[in-house]
């Protein structure tokens, strides 16, 4: 019989730091796909709690596919889809910061705007593994894990997510 | 670009030199690696992660609810148990219940209304408690003494005939081809045949194959229960079959000169009584081959 006191996960520090490595992404991963934040933070944070509440019965190597399988599971019954809206990151104004030409910087701004509206136009599918390589530097190993699918999925969609931004930037 | 998903590899840095160098080549590539630098920047927002973490460490952890093994077993046998005890009862009332007098034995006991039987040697009787009070109705083989209590039809059946009853005392004696009942109390209808006859307060009839005697008694119940035999013209064979069964012997019988129907009593308890009474009748001699088994020869 497996003492409860003795699932690492119930342990205060040991589930905090894990919470800490693994709430933004799950955050994020909702985000994608529902498109509103504040829901998005509202199941992650739902998804701790049950992990804390049962935390007797859910070993720390399991911890992390729970909250996803939750989260996965909750998904199903909320509302319709909102759009992905990103932002870039605060400090970030382009990849040259040394070039401060006016015609270069303004196409730096024209740039980063088709890119955000191109990532907004892409499916479901390809923008949450999209986005969840790029913003959370997952591996392809692991989003496929989490979204139950193979790693061969998971480059093909990928691979369309670039086609297609590729192609909505040309616009 | 071709399958394979090129794209998604040179995403992650799975390229090989070549594939890499091929694909910096083409006029595409540019753009690519603008997607990928840029992308990097991206992000979705602000997220008060110590705030969410207080909120949710103050949620109870449930404790697992654990039920001990022992508890679901002591359920199980319970429940075993019940069915079991319920299957019981159930065949208790269902299933006729039989009550036999051996040889050499007379059985007594007390039907669910509190109706008393008493069965002489060799007899068995069979009834079904299951809704006793409304279906007061009994399967006969020999000879009984029922004290019946008041209360609906109260019915004894035979392979030779029925007797139907109110609330009465009476004696039923079916054995071979002769049906003998007797009335201490009350009133006893018996069916025999085609025949129907009432019976009342010390009145017997005798019915053996289609004819019918009738008598009457001056006792209050049947001798047997006294401990004695009672034979109303009664031919010899009948006789020691009866005897047979009060003593549990086996008798043989090497003579032809016995038609005399015998009437009289005999002691079921002092054999060697009961059988001086018939040598002497019917002037036979008494041959003990064993205990228990008895040759009547003719002297």
């Amino acid at each position: 019989m497996q003492n409860p006191s003795k699932s690492n996960t119930c342990d205060e520090l040991i589930f905090s730091s894990f919470f800490k490595n693994h709430i933004k992404a799950l955050r994020n991963f909702l985000y994608y796909k529902f498109g509103s934040k504040e829901q998005s933070e509202d199941l992650a944070q739902e998804a701790f709690i049950k992990l804390w509440q049962n935390c007797a019965s859910v070993p720390l190597e399991k911890a992390k596919s729970y909250i996803y399988t939750i989260a996965n599971n909750s998904s199903l019954n909320e509302i319709a889809h909102q759009k992905v809206v990103l932002q870039y990151e605060k400090n970030f104004s382009g990849i040259d910061k040394t070039n401060e030409n006016p015609e270069y910087l303004l196409e730096e701004k024209q740039f980063q705007n088709k890119l955000l509206k191109a990532i907004e136009s892409l499916n479901e599918k390809q923008r949450i593994a999209f986005l969840m390589h790029r913003i959370d530097g997952k591996k392809y190993s692991e989003i496929a894990e989490i979204l139950d699918i193979s790693v061969k999925a998971v480059e093909k969609r990928i691979h369309l997510a670039l086609l297609c931004l590729r192609k909505q930037i040309d616009l | 670009m071709k399958k394979n998903y090129l794209l998604a590899k040179w995403l992650n840095d799975e390229l090989s030199d070549k594939e890499l160098a091929d694909f910096q080549a083409s006029p595409d590539f540019e753009k690519y690696q603008k997607i990928k630098d840029y992308s990097t920047h991206l992000e979705v927002g602000e997220l008060d992660e110590t705030a969410m973490l207080t909120d949710i460490l103050q949620h109870p952890k449930t404790i697992p609810k654990v039920i001990p093994l022992y508890k679901k077993w002591m359920v199980r046998v319970a429940a075993i148990l019940i069915l079991a005890l319920g299957i019981t009862l159930a065949m208790d009332h269902f299933i006729p219940e039989k009550q036999v007098a051996e040889n050499a034995k007379t059985t007594s006991f007390t039907l669910p209304d509190h109706s008393e039987v008493v069965l002489n040697s060799g007899s068995e009787i069979e009834f079904k408690k299951w809704k006793w009070k409304t279906n007061r109705r009994i399967e006969l083989q020999g000879e009984a003494y029922f004290k019946v209590a008041k209360g609906r039809r109260f019915e004894v059946k035979t392979n030779l005939g029925k007797i139907a009853v109110l609330g009465t005392q009476f004696n039923v004696r079916a054995r071979k081809n002769r049906l003998d009942v007797s009335c201490y109390e009350g009133r006893v209808k018996v069916n025999y045949q085609n025949k129907q006859i009432i019976l009342t307060h010390g009145q017997s009839v005798t019915f053996e194959n289609g004819q019918q005697t009738n008598s009457t008694t001056n006792a209050s119940k049947p001798e047997w229960i006294d401990h004695q035999m009672v034979f109303n013209k009664e031919n010899l064979q009948n006789l020691l079959d009866e005897i047979q069964r009060q003593y549990d012997i086996n008798i043989e019988l090497n003579s032809k000169d016995t038609n005399a129907l015998f009437t009289g009593k005999l002691p079921t308890q002092n054999l060697e009584v009961a059988l001086q009474i018939i040598s002497t009748t019917y002037n036979l001699k008494v041959k003990k081959v064993t205990t228990n088994k008895i040759i009547f020869e003719e002297k």
